[in-house]
C-alpha cells in the first residue's frame, strides 16, 4: 500500500513535469497575422557643421592636440516612422547612444500586422527636422500569414530595403 | 505581518506536505531531501548533458540536423538522453520552487541563515540562463522564439552598442560563432558558475545533505526514464528567420517569462525579475528576526574536547588555542553570528550530565536562557506533578507544535531547544532515579529539524554510536522516539504518547 502511494506521488510529479514543459501551447502571433521588423543601427548628422581653426586658435591648443578642424561630437536624433496606407504602424524618436550622445541610434522594433497586402511606407530624418523625413520609402507588398517582413537601412547605399 | 506570512504559507504547505507524508515514510520523502534532490538531478543533467555533447553540431547549419538524429534515429539512447537532459532539468525547477517556499514557510532563512538564502538568489539567475540557453542550441522554431526574445531582453539594457535582436533577422546574419558563443555559455561558462554557487551555497553548513537516499534517487531517475519513453522531447520545426514562429509549446519552467517580453516590454520584465530578486535578498532582514542569547563557553569546565564544534550544524563552534593558562591544548570558541541558540553543543558536552552533585551544573558550553541546570530543575519538577501510570516523561522541541499538542493532553512535559539539545545522561538521570517510568522524544524528523541535525545526533548518541553515547545500563525499551513534521497535524502525537504507555514493561516485572 505505501509502495502504491510512493509509486502514485512519483507518477504526479513527472505528470507536472510532462505536462508544463509543453503545454499550455503559446501562440506568438494570430493564424492570420504576419510581423514587420524594423531594425538597423543609423549614426545620424551631428548637430554643427565643423569649423576650420585659425592659427591663432591651433597655437592655443597643446601640439599634439593641433587638428585643422573642429567638430561638436553630439548627433541629432533619429526619427523614425512606419506606415501601413493611412495608418502609423510605429513612430519613434531614438536618442544617439554613448554618454557624449555621438554614437549610433539602435532601432528595433516588432510590429504585429494582419495578413494581407500593405502600401508600406517608412522614412527617417536623421537631420534634427521636425517634419518631413531625409529617406523614405514606399513599397506595395504581401505580407503572407506568418512572415516576418524585415525593414533595414542599407549605410553603404543610404536607402532603405524591405524584403 | 511576516509571522502571519509565514503560518498562511506554512498551511498551504501542509496541503502537499500532507499526502506525501502519507505516501512516503519520512526517509523516503522527498520533501525532506528538496535540495539534494536538486542536486540530484543537476546530476542527471549533466551525465546526459555530457551523451547529447558526443553528437552535437555547434553550427547553424548542422544544430537541428544533430538534435534531430539524436531524438529520431539514436531515438533508444540519444533521444532519452534529451528527454532526460530536459526533464530533469524541469524537475530541478520544481525542487527548487519548493525548496526556497519551504525555507521560507518555516523561517528557516534568517538569522545566521542569511547567507544560504542570500546565496541562492545567484543560482536562481544562473539556471534561468542555463536551461534558456539550451533551448537556444536545438535551433528549432522555439529556440528562434527564444533567441530573439531574448536578445530583446538584452537590448533593453542601455549598455549594449547594436541591436542583438537584429543579429536574428535573417540565416544570412547569423553565424557558426553565435553558436559557439552559446555552446561555451550553456557548456562551460555557466555550468562552472553553478558548480561554485553551490558549493557556496552550502559551504558554512555542517555536512550538508547534498545527496538524497539511493532508493529516492532510484525512484526519481525510474520516475524521469519512464516520463522520457512515453514523452519523448522532440523538436519543432527548424529555425527560419524569415518566418515568425506561431504557435509553440513552451517549457514554461524556464520560458515563462518569454510571453511577458511581447505583453509587456522588456524594461517591466527587467524591473519584475530585479524587483523579485531584491525582496528574496533583502527578505532574511525584512524584519530582522530577534537575535537570542547565543551559547557561552566556560572554561572552567572546558577541556577543548571538541564534540561541540563537530556536533554544531552551523560551524558556529571553532576550537582555538588555549588563553587559560590550563594544560589542555585547545578551547572552543563560539562565533556570535553563527550561533542560531539550538544548544546541540549543549547536548554534545560531557560535561552537561544532571548527575553532577558535589558542583553546580555549569557545562563547559551551555545556553544561558535555557541552561542544563535547568532542564534539570524542570525534570525534578515535573517527576512530581501528577502523571497517568505509567509515568511518561516527554521531551519536546520548543518549535514544534506537537509538545505543545502533547502538553494539553496531560503529559508531563520538559522542553529543550532542539531534541539534540538534550544530552544523552539527561535520560539516564530520569530512568535511573526513577524521574519516570518512560521518556518519550518528541522531535522534529530529520529533514524537518530546524536546527538540520537534531534528530540525527539524537538517534545516534541513543544508539551508542556517537559521543555522548547513552549509558549501556539505560534500558532503551524505555525511551521512544517520535520524529514528527513539526507544525503538521498530520499524527497525533498524544496517540503515540498512549501507545507507548501500554507498550512499557512493568518495572516490578523486571525486578
Amino acid at each position: 500500500m505505501k509502495l502504491l502511494g510512493e509509486v502514485l506521488a512519483w507518477a504526479c510529479f513527472v505528470a507536472v513535469v510532462g505536462l508544463l514543459s509543453v503545454w499550455p501551447r503559446y501562440d506568438t502571433i494570430q493564424e492570420d497575422q504576419a510581423i514587420i521588423t524594423v531594425t538597423f543601427s543609423h549614426a545620424a548628422n551631428r548637430i554643427g557643421e565643423c569649423r576650420t581653426l585659425t592659427q591663432e586658435d591651433l597655437n592655443k591648443l597643446p601640439p599634439n592636440m593641433r587638428k585643422p578642424t573642429e567638430c561638436p561630437r553630439e548627433r541629432h536624433t533619429v526619427r523614425i516612422e512606419l506606415r501601413s496606407g493611412d495608418s502609423v504602424l510605429y513612430a519613434e524618436v531614438l536618442a544617439p547612444s554613448g554618454i557624449w550622445s555621438d554614437g549610433k541610434s539602435n532601432i528595433y522594433r516588432r510590429v504585429i500586422v494582419p495578413a494581407r497586402t500593405h502600401d508600406l511606407f517608412v522614412g527617417m530624418n536623421d537631420s534634427g527636422g521636425e517634419r518631413g523625413f531625409d529617406f523614405e520609402k514606399s513599397k506595395r507588398t504581401e505580407i503572407s500569414p506568418g512572415q516576418n517582413l524585415v525593414v533595414r537601412f542599407d549605410e553603404q547605399l543610404r536607402q532603405f530595403t524591405i524584403q | 505581518m511576516i509571522d502571519r506570512l509565514h503560518r498562511v504559507g506554512r498551511g498551504a504547505f501542509q496541503l502537499l506536505q500532507k499526502p506525501l507524508s502519507r505516501a512516503f515514510d519520512s526517509e523516503q520523502n522527498p520533501l525532506n531531501y528538496l535540495g539534494a534532490l536538486t542536486i540530484y538531478f543537476c546530476w542527471i543533467v549533466l551525465i546526459s548533458g555530457i551523451w547529447l555533447l558526443i553528437f552535437f553540431r555547434t553550427s547553424v547549419s548542422a544544430a537541428f540536423g544533430s538534435v534531430e538524429y539524436l531524438t529520431n534515429e539514436q531515438w533508444y539512447l540519444g533521444g532519452i538522453m534529451r528527454s532526460l537532459h530536459r526533464y530533469a532539468s524541469d524537475a530541478a525547477i520544481i525542487t527548487i520552487l519548493l525548496h526556497v517556499i519551504k525555507e521560507f514557510v518555516f523561517n528557516r532563512y534568517r538569522l545566521n541563515r542569511w547567507f544560504n538564502w542570500v546565496t541562492g538568489v545567484p543560482l536562481v539567475w544562473i539556471i534561468f540562463p542555463l536551461g534558456i540557453t539550451g533551448y537556444w542550441l536545438v535551433w528549432d522554431e522555439l529556440a528562434q522564439y527564444v533567441a530573439i526574445s531574448t536578445a530583446e531582453l538584452l537590448d533593453s539594457i542601455p549598455i549594449f552598442t547594436d541591436s542583438m535582436a537584429g543579429n536574428f533577422m535573417s540565416d544570412d546574419v547569423l553565424s557558426d560563432r553565435f553558436f559557439t558563443l552559446m555552446a561555451f555559455l550553456h557548456l562551460i561558462g555557466l555550468p562552472i558558475f553553478l558548480v561554485f554557487g553551490i558549493w557556496l551555497h552550502i559551504f558554512r553548513l555542517n555536512g550538508p545533505r547534498i545527496n538524497p537516499p539511493r532508493r529516492m534517487m532510484a525512484a526519481a531517475l525510474l520516475a524521469m526514464l519512464v516520463l522520457s519513453v512515453i514523452y519523448p522531447a522532440i523538436s519543432h520545426e527548424k529555425a527560419n528567420l524569415a518566418i515568425a514562429p506561431q504557435a509553440l509549446r513552451l517549457d514554461w519552467f524556464y520560458l515563462h517569462v518569454f510571453p511577458l517580453i511581447q505583453r509587456w516590454s522588456p524594461g517591466s520584465v527587467w524591473i519584475l525579475l530585479v524587483g523579485i530578486s531584491v525582496v528574496l535578498t533583502i527578505a532574511p532582514w525584512a524584519p530582522p528576526a530577534r537575535k537570542t542569547t547565543v551559547a557561552v563557553v566556560d572554561l572552567d569546565n572546558c577541556n577543548g574536547c571538541r564534540r561541540c564544534a563537530d556536533d554544531c550544524p552551523f560551524g558556529a563552534i571553532e576550537m582555538v588555542l588555549r588563553s587559560d593558562g590550563t594544560n589542555y591544548t585547545h578551547q572552543a570558541e563560539v562565533d556570535d553570528e553563527l550561533c542560531i541558540s539550538c544548544g546541540i553543543c549543549v547536548g554534545a558536552c560531557p560535561t552537561a550530565t544532571p548527575f553532577r552533585s558535589r558542583s553546580a551544573l555549569v557545562p563547559g558550553i551551555d545556553l544561558p536562557n535555557r541552561s542544563a541546570a535547568d532542564i534539570r530543575q524542570d525534570i525534578v519538577d515535573q517527576a512530581v506533578a501528577t502523571s497517568n501510570e505509567p509515568r511518561v516523561m516527554v521531551f519536546g522541541c520548543r518549535d514544534d507544535r506537537q509538545t505543545e499538542i502533547v502538553r494539553k493532553s496531560g503529559a508531563n512535559v520538559v522542553t529543550v531547544r532542539c531534541m539534540a539539545h538534550l544530552q544523552p545522561s539527561y535520560l539516564d538521570f530520569v530512568l535511573s532515579r526513577d524521574k519516570a517510568d518512560g521518556v518519550m522524544l518528541l522531535g522534529c524528523e530529520d529533514g524537518n529539524c530546524n536546527y538540520r541535525l537534531g534528530a540525527v545526533w539524537t538517534e545516534a548518541r541513543i544508539a551508542r554510536e556517537r559521543d555522548p553515547r547513552l549509558r549501556k545500563r539505560t534500558d532503551t525499551s524505555r525511551i521512544a522516539m517520535g520524529w514528527l513534521a513539526p507544525w503538521s497535524n498530520i499524527s497525533d502525537p498524544a496517540k503515540k504518547l498512549d501507545a507507548f504507555r501500554t507498550s512499557l514493561p512493568n518495572k516490578d516485572d523486571e525486578v
